[in-house]
């Protein structure tokens, strides 16, 4: 088995740990009940199985020896074992129809949901897990809640026949063996093949995946393309990766396929030579024919769960698949807490020795970052993009733990305060705000929920929000969802500055919350942040360096190192990145349109 | 019986399955052969079962020679109802894989011809979603189903056909029993178009509550003191569990009894009985009571599968839906071949354009009319919102404007060529895309044939000769996901060189300038210097200053067209220019930090 080690799965999943993890999945309220109701599952096929057997001395007795009595009493044998198993199944099924399996699926979302809040955001953030998470999130419940029924189906299609294969030893020793040589066989055939449908699926994933970023880079590129005259060639180029996707598609059906006819062929002729078997016996006056056409009709009824079987394996992958992913988002350990526990009561902040290589990358974003904020300071982090500015503040709010150093609020090292006190220490105004599909005033009050009117007034007054929620259609109570694309980026800006102020947290981060805003939308947002940083320990990232000329501290991050920090008079006075970018930065601000037709620079 | 392609009838609107036939269309004939396929298979099967019951039949006549070739001809009958099956599975899969290219490929070619518009309001992932995971989604309806539909036609009507000759009393029984279970799974579904509804509304609900959750974390992180959004996420879930609840208590027995009843158990209990009683009272042949007892079941046992694959299908149809509504996107008019229009020189006019996005939204631009003469640089400028974007949208008709006209040399773009137009006017926009090629390939774009000096040249008027080159493989460089490891500064040059090398007389710039780093803005303006010379521009600006030298300033507020002149003149004017002129005067002086010294610690 040459799986390569990237492969999410080596083997299948051991049916131990897969159990394990469906009772971790739907949690200690539910496990006892969902044990039952497989067990239930499990001993209604037994007595499906048993049924089926007993209709053999049923023909028996009313053929062979024409036994009335004994033909009725096997009748209400069957007839029982069919009623009990019935039963039995109704009452398993109750798990699903009662609603204790979606009740479980609830409440594993919450868990999910509560796990990512705890897990590191850093984690959380990584590329595509966001996406990943949310589809775990989603189709939690549509992967478990078939649980029920596929088991259902595979008990009947595997544990049924198998129980009428030993009950077939009061019969006939020779076709009970025959019969139980052919059905068992579709499970270890079943795992053998699976390897090969996982390779099957992994290569298909993965045309499935580029196919993907061809169309996405497509549909995005479009308005570029047609202004280039492009568009059809680069559809042409498009129809051959759909084509190559085809190709693989055909590939995959192939390859998976074979096992599947296999498996197929194995044990639905091996069947009817069971049959071929018995009419031999009844030939040689070895078995009773009344026997055989007993056989017969059994045999008509377990192939058809049988030839089904295949198409619920997959689905069976699923719910393995969703089973181990939910185990491992829950396996993600929060950030520890260091004891003993500690809140700061002052707000300088400490940068010490400061070394943080994100998991991926081959180099350190911060190397040795040491730097001291005094409390209720405005400090400035200036440097190209990729120096290590945003980096530093995700650090601050502990989106990660840095490799080497400390970081330290008040004195207080961050690992030491507990992370729902932390997260009130800090606010943060984002370049790209995030409103939530909510009304105005809980989108600003979520910062604070016991705030009163007045407080959430002044801080809408102060961060100049109001005239223009007053402005709007139901004021307070309209909803951001639907016109959140008709509030201009300044407006929600300022809701974001709003929701700070009302947070009124000792220490505020901006990452550059003027970038994306113009002009007259942007004189609003800079008074609104007047009032937000006011008393504050204050770290902000600009690109415009006039915007913090005025800094208290100014510290110039390179390649993630701190190479220079001061005023700006300072920095300007000695020769360095600094000045290059505010000459730079001057120069383009001085910069005219020339008038097309008279000369140039 | 209900239909079993369209189901219970359901209160959905929009396409119904018709709709998911319908879109199977260019593979009709192999998804038939399946089907065929399907049928015969289908029919081996009930044959295999005679030529067992007549296996029985020979042996108590104690014929063992005949027998045995009723026995031979059972296993060929089921190695040809497995092979028939296998060919349906394959055709149809086959088929499946054929129907996914078709309709992609035909959705890329829509995309290329619909209005840029249509596009931009869809989002590229939503289309991308249509164009990959609905035609995905295709797949368990046209590979799964079909062969499955086509035996759930056939069989139950031979079945009941061959019961009927073998025993009418076993028959009607058997019947009776399908009937009971069928019934009451369809009252059970009465309401089911109205619980699916509410199923689905709740599940949204829950899809946007889980990505709002996910992707506002640092804010839910940094904000949600209270738990705030845990809760509304927890409500969301709530809701949806209450209407599953619902449903389940509501279907829950009348789906427990038919499953029940649809098993084959009970049917066998029933002809086990009643045939058992007939035999022995000597009104029924004990061989066509074998018989009867080897095909009743196969009437529910056919129709079952598609009921368990009728919930994929129903997801099925939405996804349908949304590929029939990107087909469905009206393509961008294009003039006749020989009546098209040619451009007569460099000139932009815009008469009295009046343009909407929807037909209940308000004017976007309203009467709108001005001229850029040839060689000349007009700027647009206003508030957010003021239709400034509009005006450049226009010109390469991601929209045509309601009324009025948009002139490109004297000819209405509406009667050029996509060709003719493109070839008049070069884009820089805002947003910078880069493909996942080579940086040459990028900046060749729109020029192919192009000479590797010409790229160079191109590059180094657009300053980016220089930082090309540092790269590792430098013009041969892959651009990598959207550019990701170019700064935005250093992507947007790289589409000024591919604009240079077009050299197009026409050029439209939105907001070129807003997401450039200090360093690279001095660069950035000195390539796009370059880029300006000699070319009729129409740009857009919040950054006032680098506008200050144009030879004409349209200003635009709510839609309309307020003033026009030059920078000294607005100023002078006191007017809405000069209003957008002080404020930023006034932004561009601010600092952080302006507080009174003692607030700062020493």
């Amino acid at each position: 088995m040459s799986a390569p080690s990237t492969a999410p799965r080596k083997g299948p999943t051991p049916w131990l740990a897969t159990w394990q993890r469906l009772m971790e999945g739907v949690g200690p309220e539910a496990a006892p009940g969902l044990r039952r109701a497989i067990l239930g599952l499990l001993a209604a096929a037994i007595l499906q199985g048993l049924a089926l057997a007993s209709i053999v001395p049923v023909f028996t007795a009313l053929f062979s020896r024409r036994d009335l009595t004994d033909g009725l009493v096997w009748l209400a044998v069957f007839t029982a074992l069919t009623v009990a198993a019935s039963v039995l199944r109704w009452r398993a099924q109750g798990f699903d129809y009662d609603g204790q399996m979606s009740a479980a699926t609830n409440r594993l979302r919450l868990r999910l949901g509560a796990q990512l809040r705890r897990m590191p955001l850093e984690t959380l953030q990584e590329s595509r897990t966001g996406e990943l998470n949310s589809m775990v999130l989603n189709s939690v419940d549509e992967t478990l809640q078939t649980t029920l029924t596929i088991l259902n189906l595979i008990f009947i299609a595997v544990v049924t026949p198998f129980a009428t294969g030993i009950a077939l030893f009061a019969v006939d020793w020779r076709m009970a063996l025959a019969f139980l040589a052919v059905f068992p066989a579709i499970l270890p055939l079943y795992r053998w093949r699976r390897p090969a449908m996982g390779r099957g699926k992994r290569i298909l994933a993965q045309a499935h995946q580029e196919a993907n970023a061809d169309v996405l880079e497509y549909a995005q590129g479009l308005p570029v393309l047609r202004a280039a005259r492009q568009a059809g060639s680069k559809a042409e180029r498009l129809a051959k990766t759909f084509e190559k996707l085809e190709a693989i598609q055909a590939y995959g059906h192939r390859k998976g396929e074979k096992p599947n006819i296999l498996v197929a062929s194995v044990v639905e002729l091996g069947l009817v030579l069971v049959l071929a078997l018995g009419a031999g016996l009844v030939a040689f006056g070895a078995l009773d024919l009344a026997a055989l056409a007993g056989l017969l009709v059994i045999v008509a009824r377990l192939s058809e769960p049988l030839s089904t079987f295949i198409l619920y394996t997959a689905m069976v992958e699923l719910i393995e698949s969703a089973l181990d992913r939910i185990a491992a988002l829950m396996r993600i350990e929060p950030l520890p807490q260091d004891d003993p526990a500690a809140v700061p009561d002052r707000f300088d902040i400490e940068f010490d020795a400061v070394t943080f290589r994100y998991a991926q990358a081959p180099d350190p974003a911060l190397k040795g970052i040491s730097l001291r904020l005094p409390a209720r300071s405005l400090t400035a982090l200036v440097g190209p993009s990729g120096s290590g500015k945003t980096t530093l503040t995700k650090l601050l709010m502990r989106q990660s733990d840095p490799q080497e150093g400390a970081i330290r609020i008040g004195g207080v090292d961050l690992r030491r305060i507990p992370a729902d006190r932390l997260a009130g220490l800090i606010s943060v105004v984002f370049q790209d705000v995030y409103l939530f599909n909510d009304t105005v005033a809980a989108n600003i009050r979520m910062a604070r929920p016991g705030a009163t009117e007045a407080e959430l007034r002044a801080a809408a007054e102060a961060a100049h929000c109001l005239e223009f929620i007053e402005r709007l259609p139901k004021g307070w109570d309209t909803p951001l969802g639907d016109i959140g694309g008709r509030l201009s980026g300044g407006e929600r800006q300022r809701i974001s500055i709003a929701r700070a102020l009302l947070k009124d947290a000792p220490i505020v981060i901006l990452d550059e919350p003027t970038a994306a805003l113009d002009t007259e939308s942007e004189l609003s947002v800079q008074r609104a942040i007047d009032a937000l940083v006011r008393d504050k320990t204050v770290l902000v990232i600009a690109h415009r360096l006039s915007t913090v000329a005025g800094a208290d501290r100014l510290l110039v991050l390179e390649e993630g190192r701190l190479t220079a920090q001061g005023r700006h008079a300072e920095l300007l006075a000695c020769p360095g990145r600094y000045r290059r970018m505010w000459e730079a930065q001057m120069r383009a601000k001085d910069w005219h349109l020339v008038p097309a037709g008279t000369s140039a620079h | 019986m209900t239909d079993p392609k369209t189901g219970p009838k359901t209160a959905r609107p929009g396409p119904k399955l018709p709709g998911a036939w319908a879109i199977m269309a260019p593979v009709r004939g192999q998804i038939r052969a399946g089907m065929a396929l399907a049928v015969l298979s289908a029919l081996f099967g009930l044959a295999t079962l005679g030529f067992l019951a007549l296996t029985v039949q020979a042996l108590m006549a104690g014929q063992g020679a005949l027998a045995c070739g009723f026995m031979a001809a059972a296993f060929l009958c089921t190695l040809g109802g497995y092979l028939g099956r296998l060919g349906a599975f394959n055709q149809s899969h086959y088929a499946a894989f054929r129907l996914e290219r078709l309709l992609r490929t035909g959705l890329a070619q829509r995309l290329a011809q619909v209005s840029l518009g249509y596009v931009e309001t869809e989002g590229a992932g939503g289309l991308t979603k249509v164009i990959h995971d609905d035609v995905k989604a295709l797949h368990v309806f046209v590979a799964d189903s079909t062969p499955l539909y086509a035996r759930a036609y056939v069989t139950p009507f031979v079945t009941f056909a061959l019961l009927l000759w073998l025993d009418w009393r076993l028959a009607l029984a058997a019947l009776a029993v399908l009937a009971l279970g069928m019934g009451v799974l369809t009252w059970a579904q009465r309401r089911r178009g109205e619980m699916a509804r509410a199923y689905n509304d709740a599940r949204e609900r829950v899809s946007a509550a889980v990505v709002e959750f996910v992707q506002a974390m640092p804010v839910v992180r940094t904000f949600d003191a209270g738990h705030g959004i845990f809760g509304r996420y927890q409500r969301a879930l709530d809701a949806y569990a209450q209407v599953l609840a619902r449903w389940y208590r509501e279907s829950g027995f009348a789906a427990r009894f038919s499953w029940v009843v649809l098993a084959p158990m009970p049917t066998l209990a029933v002809v086990l009985w009643l045939g058992g009683g007939l035999v022995w009272a000597g009104d029924l042949d004990p061989l066509r009571w074998l018989a009867v007892l080897l095909l009743c079941t196969g009437m529910a046992e056919a129709v079952m599968p598609m009921m368990m694959l009728r919930h994929m299908n129903e997801k099925v149809k939405l996804s349908i839906a949304r590929i029939h509504e990107v087909m469905a996107a009206p393509v961008l008019p294009e003039p006749a071949p020989g009546a098209e229009a040619r451009p007569q020189d460099a000139s932009v006019r815009f008469e009295n354009v009046t343009f909407r996005y929807g037909a209940g939204e308000s004017d976007a631009l309203t009467d709108v009319t001005f001229e850029a003469a040839p060689g000349t640089v007009t700027a647009l400028v206003g508030p957010s919102g003021a239709g400034k974007s509009t005006v450049a949208r226009l010109i390469p008709r991601f929209w045509d404007a309601n009324s009025g006209r948009v002139l490109i040399g004297g000819a209405d773009v509406r009667e050029m060529t996509a060709d003719t137009l493109m070839g008049q006017v070069a884009f820089v926009f805002q947003d910078t895309f880069l493909f996942s090629d080579s940086i040459a390939a990028n900046i060749r774009l729109g020029s192919p044939e192009a000479s590797m000096e010409d790229v160079i040249a191109a590059a180094t008027a657009a300053q980016a000769h220089d930082f090309i080159m540092d790269l590792p493989q430098g013009y041969d460089t892959p651009a990598g996901e959207r550019g990701s490891f170019l700064s935005g500064g250093q992507r947007q040059r790289i589409t000024i060189a591919r604009a240079i090398l077009q050299d197009r007389p026409i050029l439209v710039l939105d907001e070129a300038t807003a997401f450039a780093d200090p360093e690279n803005e001095a660069a950035l303006v000195a390539a796009l210097a370059r880029l300006m010379r000699g070319k009729t521009v129409l740009m857009v600006a919040h950054r006032l200053p680098t506008i200050r030298d144009a030879d004409r300033i349209l200003v635009f507020d709510r839609g309309r067209l307020t003033e026009q002149g030059r920078h000294d003149d607005l100023v002078a004017g006191g007017g809405l220019y000069a209003r957008l002129w002080s404020n930023y005067e006034r932004a561009q002086n601010w600092s952080l930090g302006q507080r009174a010294p003692q607030e700062v610690p020493a």
